[in-house]
């Protein structure tokens, strides 16, 4: 079951960085590359290629435009190549530096050498822990290159701590051979995802938790689905062996609200079975995924709400920034669409806070200073905080039937943004940057509604209907139709009121039909809101089992919220 | 939730990578080139006596030998290796990299550098000996095998786990080298599969699994350790170890069905459904109270306690570790264990796309099984427009799977879900044609209604203007159809008048064949003939494949009208069974040579006096018009059937042609070709492309063990685990089983499985583990008394979790995994 062959690194251009075989006699990165490209574009992740010498199954990645391939000749489990695939891009992001980039690779070859041999030994992936492989590898480091790297080798103090402390600062002077060289201690670090002897002058952690939107809209703008899928990343950089306790809640209850959740090694499982919100752990260093989790929207009853009997007023509430509603085949042709946006009045553009501060990643943290302990976590008066969350880069596509020659007349209202047709794409992206919505949501401060914006376009097919010895294809065979509410008010029943149009124009608008949008999809990111309602309630380091750290240390806390959707509200028409 | 999330979380990521990309772009790539040294001034920096000189060398000849072919980098090997007794580890870690890739190219010269490895194997840094360990066993020149295995034993024993996990790494690669030296390689692999540090044994299961996958005998005195560990090793070494576990459990723990022999296996029991393991067994025990398929599963309280040891993991951030859970519930667990996983399963579509595609298909593996417990999990399966093909194809596949499952709301939910894909499918065409094919696999299902209900979805697609659309809703009707003709003649009768609508070619080809297959039904009140004759007037205007049909549709009207009236001539009634393949013979004849003009008035030459019957003259006019066709293959056609029904008394060639029942046509979910594979594997997602019993390397779960003949429960006890003379390599295993069943006894520490004491069976594991726990201490050699004492830090913590384990032991099982932490 020896999984691990080889492994290749191709650039964007498809052309190769790397190659490290590891066990075997894969074929050759030159031979494997043109095979893949063979493939039709969106590639799977696994693909078999049967003509290679042995039959190769041939595992790719891409990330940040480079494309890492990994062949096997045996039967694997698939998904293990792929975690190992992402963990080595995760593991060189780590130690070059991300964005992963070609050259950063090409100026490090050693390093990345030395990372390559240590995950994998004989094909069989050894060690992906980046903590760990701090500890046997040393990071290329601005300092050394500047020093030649060699220097004092067998004597040079931990100079790879971030924190590039000279000196120790522990109670344990150990003389180690640099980080590499103190294997002794290092490989006996009890716990194996955090460096032994991790040394800052300044103690901060941060917890940011991002919750990416997957929404899906009927027609009648009721919700068919509404997940948020929340990730906590945390970033830890204290000294010692800290042991921290993050406290997280939420209005409706923690262990109601967060299902399915998957956690980092570190998280002690039977402390959230117990107590759930509770994370008790020892974080690696550095930055890491703590956890993962999905929250539903609209909650276990949703599907009650699909009955025909229950108004539509009574659809499940959802609580979000920004949705789009479609309207198609509108105009004397039905060559016409519509494209509504509603915005949520609570969120507000970035311009209406008081300091319109640039994007900086710090920017929604509330401070959260030393001994501040389990309070609630404050909202100073920065962009995006809880009390004023900011709304940015709202982004909606439109995507169009390839049949679509183009759009003309794209008109969107007065003030929001700007629509193009791409043609490229076949669709249509109308943007509205922060200071648009900001200019919208003043105008409308008062009603509280929500904004509405429309966009307008017409599309134009590439067979402008000429041949008009088509047959009548106006027809109705039941005007049952199963829409998704069986409300016979929602808009599909403006295609069935097309046979009553004269003939000619019930044909055309049947033919735009076929041109019509199918869906919007809108991207966003609030920061300093989340759909889930969760919050961190505290986060404590305990004193006793802590490590390391000295008496009294209270280190720095912050916290960000942030909410992303990536084309994730979608509405179907 | 992956960690390679973070590159995409931060906003400014896209923005950076293009400006950092830009920046790049301009100077690095043109500093490599000018790094390239020439190769005299390259060996000047290698032979250099500073050591930053020889790191900067080696680090341009790395970089070398990852640009450029070996032949570059090869005239530097003996530069390189002369580096490798330098003291600084950064010189010898990159020495060992080049020399890793290239000793396969100079193995006499890399000979010379095996001593200087050697004696690093003694160094005082564990690291150093790990890498001398990794590096020596790495190169392959296989005459160094006896020292690659003694280093690996001496590796095996080492005091540092870093070193011991190197070691048990070093053993596939050196039995690949030379498998003669597997013997003592079996020794130290046996170790190292008892090791206490978590990471070690994963190891070595990985090494064991690589090695010797069938010498299921050295896992038996682990096996409860092994399961200990489980919750705390790396995810490799959990991948490992659960694919062990499955091929374990499968060959070790019979599938019972009712306690036998063990007194401790009563509460255990849940709901089983009948395996194939459950079929042989029931062969053999004699008797069954309950009705077969209410049979019940017994399960080993071994095996209970691998199935509750994955528990933990069902929250492991690698997805590869979810699905190897579900695998060994699915094939070693009951449907309850099952359920656990589906939740877990489900969350794999949370991470990025090419996880997700691999997941789904383990997950419709797993849901063509157990539909109903992927119901409540309907909104993951929702296809979202950003979709790519692969994956909607499988959300449709599971949105199909779990509909005759859903309650009526989610039904509607569905149905209404995918007439949304078929209508708006423009975007994409495959993705039309799958929904509707997805909407004929929903009408499937046993409720009439439901059934009904996907047809008429169906049928208010055939006047849409996306021919895709239109060719595929009515194949999907047809085959609805066909299913079930009698309940569908008036479907039949509402697809006729939609004739008029129909514009595609393909559309109207299938109604008329539908409308021709049910000519026969219900003669009095049937529309065929109707039909045929409004089809004539515009036959010529209608497309090739229409035509072909139309023609097929006049002589099956004309078939049943010459079976409903027979004509007048019972003349040669007699003759008619004999003369038909006669006048088949004739006719392949005469159609072949000429173009038979003659038997064109045959049929109407009976009743040439009184004006032919509508049908029959319809007959005559479409196979004038079909006879002057531009067409050749509609011509041809058209004289075969007019041959076939030359003679209006002998119809019996033109039914067995014409009017024979069609073959019912099936369309399964499209994964039900893959259902023989593996869960967890990769012929799963490749099919049955790669080959049929799957792609190479492929192994099936193997079949249960027969009750009987399974290894002996009692090999098991820990108290058998230190006596490693046992390993021979060649004793067979029944022998050794008994062997180390007299050892047990006389050692007197069997408690478990003997001791009628125990009922509970967790109080029975708990006796067993503490009675177990005495000797096991006493029995320890004296280096691994040495090794504790020496690694007093992390032994320290292992004796805690031996408490709590004591502890758990006698509590509850799933406590016992305690605190996944090692403090």
């Amino acid at each position: 079951m020896s999984s691990i062959e080889a492994l290749y690194i191709f650039d964007e251009h498809n052309t190769p960085l790397l190659e490290q075989t590891y066990t075997g006699r894969p074929p050759s990165g030159s031979t494997l590359l043109p095979l893949y490209l063979a493939h039709a574009a969106p590639r799977p992740s696994l693909v078999y290629l049967p003509n290679t010498n042995p039959p190769t199954l041939l595992y790719s990645i891409i990330q940040d435009q480079l494309l890492f391939l990994c062949p096997s000749s045996n039967d694997t489990d698939p998904l293990q190549i792929l975690e190992f695939l992402h963990r080595v891009t995760d593991a060189l992001e780590d130690f070059l530096g991300g964005p992963l980039l070609a050259s950063k690779i090409e100026s490090h070859y050693d390093v990345v050498a030395q990372l390559l041999g240590e995950m994998v030994d004989g094909g069989v992936v050894s060690c992906t822990e980046p903590n760990a492989l701090k500890d046997v590898v040393d990071a290329p480091n601005f300092m050394k290159t500047l020093l030649g790297g060699v220097g004092l080798p067998s004597a040079t103090p931990s100079s790879l701590a971030p924190s590039n402390t000279p000196f120790s600062l522990g109670n344990r002077p150990s003389p180690r051979l640099g980080p590499s060289g103190g294997a002794g201690a290092a490989t006996s670090s009890p716990v194996p995802w955090r460096r032994a002897n991790v040394r800052h002058t300044s103690n901060e952690m941060y917890v940011d938790i991002v919750e990416t939107l997957h929404v899906t809209l009927s027609p009648s703008g009721r919700p068919l689905a509404a997940l948020a899928n929340g990730m906590i990343a945390f970033t830890a950089k204290i000294s010692g062996v800290p042991d921290l306790m993050l406290q997280l809640g939420c209005p409706g209850g923690i262990a109601n609200a967060v299902s399915l959740p998957t956690f980092h090694p570190c998280v002690r499982l039977n402390r959230w079975k117990d107590r759930p919100g509770e994370l008790s752990f020892v974080p690696p260093d550095g930055r890491f995924t703590l956890a993962g989790y999905e929250v539903d929207l609209l909650g276990s009853a949703a599907l009650d709400s699909f009955s025909t009997t229950t108004p539509t007023n009574a659809a499940p509430k959802l609580n979000i920034p920004a949705t789009v509603s479609v309207l198609t085949s509108l105009g004397p042709t039905g060559s016409d669409f519509e494209v509504r946006l509603q915005l949520n009045p609570r969120f507000k553009g970035k311009a209406s806070s008081p300091l319109p501060s640039s994007t900086s990643s710090f920017g929604g943290r509330g401070g959260l200073g030393k001994g501040l302990g389990s309070t609630a976590f404050g909202g100073s008066a920065s962009t995006g905080t809880t009390a004023a969350p900011a709304m940015d880069g709202m982004v909606i596509h439109i995507p169009l039937p390839t049949s679509v020659k183009n759009v003309v007349e794209l008109k969107s209202g007065r003030g929001s943004g700007e629509a193009v047709f791409q043609p490229a794409e076949s669709r249509v992206r109308w943007a509205i940057n922060s200071r648009e919505i900001a200019t919208l949501m003043a105008n409308d401060r008062g009603t509280g509604a929500g904004v509405l914006t429309t966009l307008r376009g017409t599309v134009v097919g590439h067979d402008n209907y000429d041949d008009g010895d088509a047959p009548d294809t106006s027809l109705s065979l039941s005007s049952n139709t199963y829409d998704y509410d069986d409300d016979p008010s929602s808009h599909q029943s403006s295609t069935s009121a097309a046979p009553t149009k004269p003939r000619d124009e019930g044909n055309a608008s049947k033919k735009n039909k076929v041109l019509m949008p199918s869906c919007a999809t809108v991207s966003f990111t609030v920061k300093g809101w989340l759909p889930s309602g969760i919050k961190v309630e505290s986060l404590n380091v305990d004193q006793k089992k802590s490590k390391g750290l000295g008496a009294g240390v209270q280190p720095y806390k912050g916290v960000k919220y942030l909410c992303v959707s990536r084309k994730g509200v979608e509405t179907r028409c | 939730m992956h960690p390679s999330n973070f590159a995409h979380w931060s906003l400014t990521t896209a923005r950076d990578l293009t400006l950092e990309a830009a920046r790049d772009a301009a100077n690095v790539r043109n500093k490599t080139s000018t790094k390239m040294l020439p190769s005299g001034q390259l060996k000047k920096l290698l032979d250099s006596r500073s050591e930053r000189d020889v790191l900067e060398g080696l680090r341009r000849v790395v970089t070398m030998s990852y640009r450029q072919p070996p032949s570059q980098t090869l005239p530097f090997f003996s530069h390189v290796i002369k580096n490798i007794a330098s003291p600084s580890l950064q010189v010898k870690k990159l020495v060992y990299i080049y020399l890793l890739q290239h000793a396969e190219h100079e193995p006499d010269t890399a000979l010379l550098s095996i001593n200087t490895i050697q004696r690093s194997l003694t160094d005082q840094n564990p690291q150093l000996r790990a890498l001398a360990l990794r590096v020596m066993s790495g190169i392959r020149v296989p005459v160094i095998s006896q020292i690659v295995s003694l280093g690996i034993k001496r590796g095996a024993g080492d005091m540092s786990p870093y070193v011991r996990k190197a070691a048990a790494l070093a053993i596939p690669k050196c039995y690949s080298l030379d498998p003669n030296t597997e013997p003592q390689l079996l020794e130290s692999l046996s170790t190292l599969l008892g090791d206490k540090q978590f990471f070690v044994a994963g190891a070595a299961v990985a090494a064991f699994l690589e090695m010797c996958q069938n010498r299921l005998d050295l896992i038996h005195p682990h096996y409860r350790s092994l399961v200990r560990k489980l919750a705390d090793m790396d995810e490799w070494g959990q991948l490992a170890t659960l694919r062990l576990m499955v091929t374990y459990g499968r060959k070790c723990f019979p599938r019972r069905t009712r306690k036998i022999r063990k007194p401790m296996d009563k509460d255990t029991s849940t709901k089983q459904k009948s395996t194939k393991g459950f079929y042989d067994e029931e062969s053999d025990s004699e008797e069954s109270e309950e009705p077969e398929y209410e049979e019940i599963a017994v399960l080993d309280p071994d095996l209970e306690l691998l199935l509750n040891a994955c528990k933990l993991l069902l929250q492991s951030r690698n997805s590869a570790v979810v699905i190897a859970v579900a695998r060994t519930y699915l094939y070693l667990g009951t449907p309850t264990y099952m359920s656990l996983a589906i939740g877990p399963l489900n969350s794999l579509l949370r991470t990025s796309g090419d996880i997700q595609h691999v997941a789904l298909y383990n997950i419709v593996q797993v849901c063509l099984l157990y539909p109903q417990s992927f119901v409540n999990h309907y909104t993951h399966f929702l296809v979202r427009s950003t979709d790519p093909p692969h994956i909607w194809r499988l959300k449709l596949e599971l949105l199909t799977l779990i509909f005759p499952h859903a309650p009526p709301r989610l039904q509607s939910l569905v149905l209404a879900e995918l007439s949304h894909f078929s209508h708006s499918g423009s975007l994409d065409p495959g993705l039309v044609k799958e929904a509707v094919r997805a909407i004929g696999r929903c009408s499937q299902t046993t409720d009439p209604k439901t059934s009904a209900r996907c047809l008429r979805l169906l049928l208010t697609h055939i006047g849409s203007a996306d021919a895709h659309l239109v060719a595929e809703s009515l194949e999907v009707i047809r085959h609805l159809i066909q299913r079930d003709p009698d309940n569908h003649r008036t479907t039949v009768v509402r697809l006729a008048k939609h004739l008029d609508a129909a514009t595609s070619p393909q559309a109207r080809a299938s109604i008329i064949w539908l409308v021709g297959e049910f000519a026969g039904l219900d003669s009095e009140n049937n529309i065929a003939a109707d039909v045929l004759r409004i089809l004539v007037k515009g036959f010529a205007d209608e497309a090739e494949p229409a035509k072909l049909q139309i023609v097929l549709l006049a002589a099956k009207v004309y078939v049943h009208h010459l079976n409903a009236n027979p004509p007048p001539e019972p003349a040669k009634p007699e003759e008619a069974p004999q003369p038909s393949p006669s006048l088949m013979d004739d006719f392949h004849e005469e159609g072949g040579f000429r173009d038979a003009p003659e038997p064109a008035p045959a049929p109407t030459a009976p009743q040439p006096k009184e004006k032919p019957h509508p049908i029959v003259a319809l007959w005559d006019y479409i196979i004038l018009l079909s006879r002057y066709d531009t067409s050749y293959d509609l011509r041809d056609r058209a004289r075969v059937y007019k041959a076939l029904l030359a003679t209006p008394t002998s119809t019996q060639l033109a039914n067995l042609l014409l009017l024979a029942p069609k073959p019912v046509p099936q369309t399964p979910s499209p994964s039900e070709t893959r259902k023989g594979y593996a869960l967890g594997s990769a012929s799963l997602v490749i099919g049955d492309e790669g080959g049929i019993g799957g792609l190479r390397g492929y192994e099936d779960v193997p079949k249960w063990v027969k009750e009987g003949s399974e290894p002996d429960p009692a090999l098991r006890d820990e108290a058998v685990s230190t006596s490693t003379s046992a390993y021979d390599a060649g004793g067979p295993r029944a022998l050794s089983a008994a062997e180390r069943l007299d050892a047990a006894t006389g050692a007197g520490a069997r408690s478990g499985s003997g001791s009628p004491v125990t009922s509970l069976h967790e109080n029975g594991v708990g006796a067993r583990g503490g009675a177990v726990g005495g000797p096991r201490k006493e029995e320890k050699t004296l280096d691994q008394w040495l090794e504790e004492e020496s690694e007093e830090e992390t032994e320290s913590e292992e004796e805690e979790t031996e408490e709590e384990e004591s502890e758990y032991e006698t509590e509850s099982e799933e406590e016992g995994e305690g605190d996944r932490l090692v403090k």
